[in-house]
């Protein structure tokens, strides 16, 4: 196993260089610059920002000095209990934003947090709607509880987060005051969002431990465990619950990173200061240090999601082990 | 088996939040609180830094220059500076800056806090985005290229702790306007030298406008509160101001809706009829000082005829693209240079061949044109791209209007905004719909852009009888220059490198309890006259 974890670790390397490499070189062939506007800058102000920015450095230059700064220096993971400061705790630098007066750095370690708080809350969401919606269908299969479930989950699917956001916001904001239309201060405001973000993998989750249940409870040795007189509360949770899992695990690695990186919409509905609206933003900016920093960040959580995932498979399905 | 969880996820989440329903903001109570929305997080609040009007949005409620503009257009006002007098040429502006006026943190405002500004805004290691707009002063453009290393050449000199002396390359006809930009509000030199780029911070900052930061939190909100020790404070009714944060004018105006802001920045279109008539008290309306116009690309064929550039400029009814099309009080624009930018009592252009606003009379001149290019009734015309950014209703009608009158069709392509801009910038288009958005009310920087090898110059024209009128207007007396920017416009018209379509407007949403709400054209505002109180009888 360790040694499956470490290759796996080994391949991200080359990995995220050629996401960090492609990132860089792509957008600077996009036309425009951080500076574009209508009115064009003056001449002397234009060399005194590009000096200001290193963009008057030739490409390649600049690139080596960036993958400098980005390498890892240090270690100090102790670092990141005082907050999310990837400079002090490695000594990883993603330079000053083009944008904003802040660094990359600080960009990220103050809007991570609204973003992974969205994620988890609406995994959380997700997950306990979904599993029990999905888990109740398989086991009443065929039943009007099974139609319910199901249709529920299929119009989870069908409706988009940019048409339920807004729908909650009318009922529940504009007409019956229970929420904040907008914002991200007081814990109530983290309601709708969730919601809205979590039905959508709610409603795929529940399909998919519906067939994974239903694949497991027609098994043989599903059907002995019942023979031998387990009542069906112990069928389901100690027998059936491991292998019909295994369909929402996988689907959980690339969900995960959708939540997390997937949440521009909700937090543009919402008006969360979160990270996934600068991942987009930033982009049309040509922020160029805000985009590296943003798909490195977000490049890194995939990469890592999938290897846990992966190792999450092999501990539930132990025929994965002799493999 | 029995299973209690489905809405188990739901009623914790409602549970954990339920004690602390709709938290608002701190606020000392009885204080009048206004809630601005804020559509972009300002980028800088550091004058000399800032690049977009949204930051000064924020700067102009904590800090102020020389002079403001006057928010109903006319002459700046007195600002940091009480009076001022200018010499008979014209050329040194003596600024006497208020007797007692402090910054935020009690230290007095001097004319040498002015000079270390201007020093700093200036300096090529800053690379201020807006340095320009210092150019017009004795040797400024020196310094800030970096020709000029000896800042005591500039053109900024203290002549007393409350005296500062401004001299200027050449007499300027609109110099105060220039002083009531906002790269020219002041900041606190002690205070910067201290926390360097960091020093716009809540707790830091030192300005010497009406309001103090207390607050910025990114992407969220700012706060700023009543400066006691501003020279108006007495005028000043506010307790505080939020700017909250907004990135989608849907979701401005849901929260409008719900009562969690009392000013939008805008309103969607969709809505505009809706609250024109459910909420018409609420819904403001108010013209921009900005042209949108088309370029056309004058070095490829066959817009390089200029038969062809005024046949398709004519074919274009503008009052219906304005009115019908693009609505919200923007209005049909027969010439480039809005309003604002111009005396009040300012003669009109002769007409040009391809002036005025078109309509369905102009289309048999239009069809003229196009013949006597050789393209009769539009035959063997190529297929053009008329390029723009986000989509546009707009560009849709010129296509349609163009098609209808002139039996032509053109392409719409889209870009992002920035693509679109440097595209154009570079030439790689053939009609390109651009945005004419001027700092200040001076004709002169708007239409120089359009001077051969200006990099504004998009349709990339070049007429060397239009290069001659802005050169002289740029060096003659301000009394004769606005003749001469008034005859270069007429070329410009004339020989159609641009054609302008609307002049652009405001349309946002207001409660009826905020009194002496106050803007202008340029997107400065004032601050000092707000109050929240009852609504006004209908």
């Amino acid at each position: 196993m360790l040694r499956f974890i470490g290759r796996r670790l080994l391949e991200a390397i080359p990995v995220m260089f050629i996401i960090i490499t492609g990132t860089f070189f792509m957008q600077r062939f996009v036309p425009g610059g951080p500076f574009t506007s209508e009115k064009a800058v003056a001449p002397e102000v234009q060399r005194n920002l590009d000096a200001y920015y290193h963009l008057s450095d030739p490409l390649w230059k600049q690139y080596r000095d960036y993958l400098w700064d980005l390498t890892p220096k240090t270690f100090h993971p102790l670092a990141l209990r005082d907050g999310l400061d990837l400079k002090a705790a490695f000594g990883i630098d993603f330079r000053p934003s083009f944008k904003y007066n802040r660094s990359v750095n600080e960009i990220i370690a103050y809007k991570l947090p609204a973003s992974l708080e969205l994620g988890g809350w609406s995994l959380f969401v997700a997950l306990g709607v979904g599993l029990p919606l999905g888990i109740l269908a398989a086991v009443r299969h065929n039943s009007w509880l099974d139609y319910f479930c199901s249709s529920v989950a299929m119009t989870g699917i069908c409706v988009p987060t940019f048409v339920l956001g807004p729908l909650l916001v009318l009922a529940f904001a504009i007409h019956l005051h229970w929420f904040n239309a907008s914002g991200w201060n007081s814990p109530i405001d983290r309601v709708l969002p969730c919601l809205t973000l979590g039905s959508v993998y709610a409603a795929y989750i529940a399909r998919l431990t519906r067939g994974g249940f239903l694949e497991v409870l027609n098994q043989d040795y599903i059907r002995t465990a019942r023979a031998k007189g387990a009542t069906e509360t112990r069928v389901i949770f100690r027998h059936a619950l491991r292998g019909g899992l295994l369909p929402v695990v996988s689907f959980l690695g690339p969900a995960v990173a959708g939540i997390l990186t997937g949440s521009f919409v909700i937090e543009t509905i919402f008006q969360i200061p979160g990270l996934g609206r600068e991942f987009v933003t930033s982009a049309f900016n040509r922020d160029y240090t805000l985009v590296l920093g943003t798909v490195i960040l977000y490049a890194g959580m995939i990469v890592s999601l999938n290897l846990v995932v992966d190792v999450v498979q092999v501990w539930l399905n132990p025929k994965l082990r002799f493999e | 088996m029995r299973f209690h969880a489905p809405g188990f996820a739901l009623i914790a989440l409602l549970i954990s939040a339920g004690c602390h329903r709709r938290s608002e903001p701190a606020s000392a109570p009885g204080e009048a609180v206004l809630r601005i929305s804020q559509r972009n997080e300002p980028d800088e609040l550091d004058p000399a830094l800032a690049a977009l009007p949204d930051d000064f949005f924020i700067i102009r409620a904590l800090s102020e220059g020389l002079v403001s503009p006057a928010m109903q257009g006319g002459e700046p006002t007195p600002a940091a500076a009480e009076r001022w007098e200018v010499s008979a040429d014209g050329r040194v502006w003596t600024f006497h800056l208020r007797a007692g006026a402090q910054w935020s943190n009690g230290e007095p405002v001097t004319a040498e806090d002015f000079v270390d500004s201007y020093r700093r805004a200036l300096a090529p290691a800053t690379a201020g985005p807006h340095a320009d707009l210092f150019f017009a002063v004795a040797n400024a453009q020196a310094y800030a290229s970096g020709r000029l290393s000896d800042f005591s050449q500039v053109g900024f000199r203290a002549a007393g702790p409350a005296e500062l002396v401004v001299t200027l390359e050449r007499p300027v006809a609109r110099f105060l306007d220039y002083a009531a930009t906002g790269p020219w509000i002041p900041v606190q030199a002690g205070t910067v030298a201290r926390f360097g780029r960091d020093w716009t911070q809540p707790g830091r900052y030192v300005g010497n406008g009406p309001f103090v930061l207390a607050e910025w939190r990114p992407n969220q909100r700012i706060v700023v509160r009543r400066n006691p020790r501003y020279h108006g404070a007495a005028q000043v009714r506010l307790g505080a101001i939020q700017f909250l944060r907004f990135d989608d004018e849907n979701a401005e105006e849901n929260a409008y809706r719900a009562n969690e802001v009392d000013v939008t920045m805008a309103l969607p279109t969709s809505k505009l009829e809706l609250y024109a008539r459910e909420r018409p008290a609420e819904l403001h309306q108010a013209p921009l000082a900005e042209t949108r116009y088309l370029a056309f690309n004058t070095r490829r064929p066959p817009l390089d005829d200029v038969r062809v550039r005024r046949a398709l400029a004519l074919a274009i009814d503008r009052r219906k693209l304005a009115i019908d099309v693009a609505r919200g009080g923007r209005q049909p624009a027969d010439r480039l240079i809005p309003p604002q930018l111009r005396p009040a009592d300012e003669p009109a252009l002769a007409p040009a061949p391809a002036g005025g606003l078109s309509g369905p009379a102009a289309d048999d001149e239009a069809r003229q044109f196009l013949a006597a290019a050789g393209f009769p009734g539009g035959r063997h015309f190529p297929r053009l791209e008329l390029a723009g950014w986000s989509n546009n209703p707009v560009l849709e009608a010129i296509q349609e209007m163009w098609k209808k009158s002139l039996g032509i069709d053109v392409a719409i392509f889209n870009r992002d905004a920035r693509s679109h801009l440097a595209v154009a910038r570079a030439g790689g288009y053939d009609i390109a719909f651009l945005p004419l958005i001027p700092q200040l009310p001076d004709p002169l920087p708007a239409l120089a852009g359009f001077a051969t090898g200006a990099p504004d110059n998009y349709p990339q024209w070049s007429d060397p009888r239009f290069d001659a009128l802005v050169a002289a207007a740029r060096t003659a007396e301000p009394a004769r220059a606005g003749s001469l920017l008034r005859t270069s416009e007429e070329r410009l018209l004339d020989q159609c490198p641009a054609t302008p379509l609307y002049f652009n407007a405001q349309n946002w949403a207001m409660r009826q309890t905020v009194h002496g709400w106050q803007q202008d054209g340029f997107w400065n505002r004032s601050y000092l006259d707000l109050s929240l109180g009852a609504a006004a009888p209908p």
